[in-house]
């Protein structure tokens, strides 16, 4: 019952933000088009970082190949197929790539995502170079209540999957192996398949984000496709907001890119301060995010690591 | 015979942690497994529930060669291991820790429902039913020995590798667990085999012991005949008194 009314509720916003889209005017559809892209990339994020613990500040890979690959293919497919494709294609590639960079863990997966992400970045910029383009403008992009719609719908897959995945036989597969990898796999979970498949789910969606941005921003570029800057944000939202679950990445969009605007309007010079002490403050104090502590304060769910 | 142990050696670079281990267990039967300290119990489990390779020899699970499967595949076979160090999922309810080993293990049970079902019922049967909703790190140690133990019965092994779930207990939580052990032995019916120090425990539970001292198969028989057997007073009972 009490889960019935949480869905009519989830429903009646979706449709309503999806009605926005008819009237709004370029601000408030660009805000959006911000929020939705965030909390794509934040609930992907968790699938494989939050539930299995294989921290990843390089997510970023799969936004900037996704875009690389939409822009390669950009003018030959269908613009919404042409979406669709990179995020098959960069899912494909990274189970590949999956096997060997999943094999580390800890410390050294943190540094070895980091450094994935500016590896593939260089090896674009010199494919680039090699084909003498600096830069790939993107000309005939769908209207902004197009791209803002198209995000809107990323964003409510992304949440419902990590939602579902969350509550599945997966994904308690893959809490516990964030919580102890070998007792993992002692009591039957088959650690190295679920890690791989949890990375390349965590890749798909933002790929898809990777195409659609470029399409906003007009460019591709692989320096700002690849820039280090998106990845860093999505863990800080999914940190701030807990990591967990999908409510988690939602509340932590919602509330940072609110502190954005109002900061980043007023005071840009110390946005960056105080986003830098804000996550300082809460993998310290607060490790399970808002949502965990609002969960573990108003609903007694006992969800806090001590 | 359920698993068999064929001449089993295992090496640490130059350490030599087990060697010439020959037993089998049968079904439904409850083998001891004692000696001293670093004598190569736990190295024993390792092996057997693939977490390390055997340097030579072979063990069989039911007519099947196991050595050189992963862990996960072995525990899909029906063997289940606990560990002498718990590691519990601390991060995690009692109950979703249980569920996790109902949902991966030989059961596979797939839904998330039945499989909490049957991990409420395990934790009833070990006695940690109250803290089904706590969070595993909140236990204390004979909580985390219980734990271990509900972990490894929700897999639904046919054969249990119980690495002293007892040490560090008081007498009545020792006396507890026994009868939680035979409990659950019958109602599942499952083969026992089990590590322990407390050698009172151990005559009280077991048809058949083997003795390890130093890697090495020292004695094996009744708790009768181990009991009085010299090798083993000089080597092992001599130690301890
Ligand atoms: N991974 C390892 N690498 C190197 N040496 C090891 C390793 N595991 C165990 N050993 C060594 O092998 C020997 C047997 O250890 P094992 O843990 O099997 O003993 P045990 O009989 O379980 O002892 P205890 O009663 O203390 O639990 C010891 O000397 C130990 O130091
Ligand atoms: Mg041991």
């Amino acid at each position: 019952m009490k889960n019935s009314l949480k869905l009519v509720l989830a429903v009646v916003l979706c449709v309503f933000l999806a009605g926005v889209a008819g009237f709004a005017d370029e601000y408030i559809l660009g805000i959006g088009f911000t929020i939705f892209m965030y909390i794509a990339l934040a609930q992907s994020w968790v699938v494989l970082s939050g539930l299995t613990g294989y921290i990843s500040l390089g997510h970023v890979v799969f936004f900037g190949s996704g875009a690389y690959v939409f822009i390669l293919i950009w003018g030959l497919v269908p613009v919404w197929l042409g979406v669709f494709c990179s995020g098959i294609v960069v899912g494909l590639v990274s189970l590949i790539v999956g096997y060997p960079v999943l094999r580390v863990r800890g410390p050294y997966f943190v540094i070895l995502s980091f450094g994935l992400a500016e590896l593939v970045k260089n090896l674009v910029l010199i494919n680039e170079a090699r084909m003498y383009v600096s830069m790939r403008p993107v000309f005939g992009a769908p209207a902004l209540y197009q791209l803002y719609t198209a995000m809107l719908l990323l964003a409510i897959i992304a949440t419902g999957l990590t939602y579902w995945i969350r509550r599945s036989r997966f994904g308690a597969g893959l809490r516990s192996i964030r919580e102890d990898e070998e007792a993992a796999e002692t009591i039957g979970v088959p650690v190295a398949k679920l890690k791989l498949l949890a990375f390349a789910i965590s890749g798909v969606i933002p790929a898809m984000v990777g195409a659609i941005f470029i399409m906003r921003s007009g460019i591709f570029q692989s320096g700002d496709a690849f820039t280090p800057i998106v990845s860093f944000t999505m863990v800080t939202m999914a940190i701030i907001g807990g990591s967990d679950d999908a409510p988690g990445p939602f509340l932590g969009v919602v509330f940072l890119v609110l502190l954005q605007e109002l900061l980043w309007v007023n005071w840009p010079e110390v946005y960056m301060i105080i986003l830098g002490i804000l996550l300082l403050g809460f993998v310290l104090f607060i490790p399970n995010g808002i949502y965990g502590w609002l969960s573990e304060k108003y609903f007694g769910n006992k969800k806090n690591v001590t | 015979m359920l698993l068999e142990i064929n001449d089993i050696h295992k090496k640490f670079g130059g350490l030599v942690a087990l060697q010439g281990i020959n037993f089998s267990v049968g079904y439904g039967e409850t083998l001891g497994l004692m000696g001293a300290n670093g004598a190569g119990k736990t190295t024993l489990f390792s092996l057997i529930a693939g977490h390390q390779e055997p340097t030579l020899g072979s063990i069989i699970f039911e007519g099947q060669k196991i050595n050189r499967m992963r862990p996960d595949q072995i525990s899909a076979l029906g063997i289940a291991r606990t560990y002498q160090i718990v590691r519990p999922f601390r991060g995690l309810s009692v109950l979703e820790n249980v569920t996790t080993g109902a949902l991966y293990g030989a059961h596979k049970i797939r839904s998330i429902k039945n499989a909490s079902k049957f991990s409420r019922e395990i934790l009833e049967d070990v006695e940690l039913k109250d803290r089904a909703e706590d969070l595993a790190g909140s236990l204390t140690l004979a909580g985390f020995k219980r734990l271990e133990l509900a972990k490894a019965l929700a897999t639904g092994p046919k054969i249990i590798l119980l690495d002293e779930v007892m040490a560090g207990l008081t007498p009545r939580e020792v006396n507890e667990a026994i009868s939680i052990i035979e409990t659950c032995k019958r109602k599942y019916n499952l083969t026992v085999v089990v590590i322990e120090h407390v050698m009172k425990a151990l005559m009280r539970m077991c048809e058949r012991i083997v003795v390890l001292h130093h890697g090495e198969m020292i004695a094996e028989g009744t708790p009768g005949q181990i009991s009085e057997d010299s090798v083993v007073i000089k080597a092992y009972l001599g130690e301890q008194n």
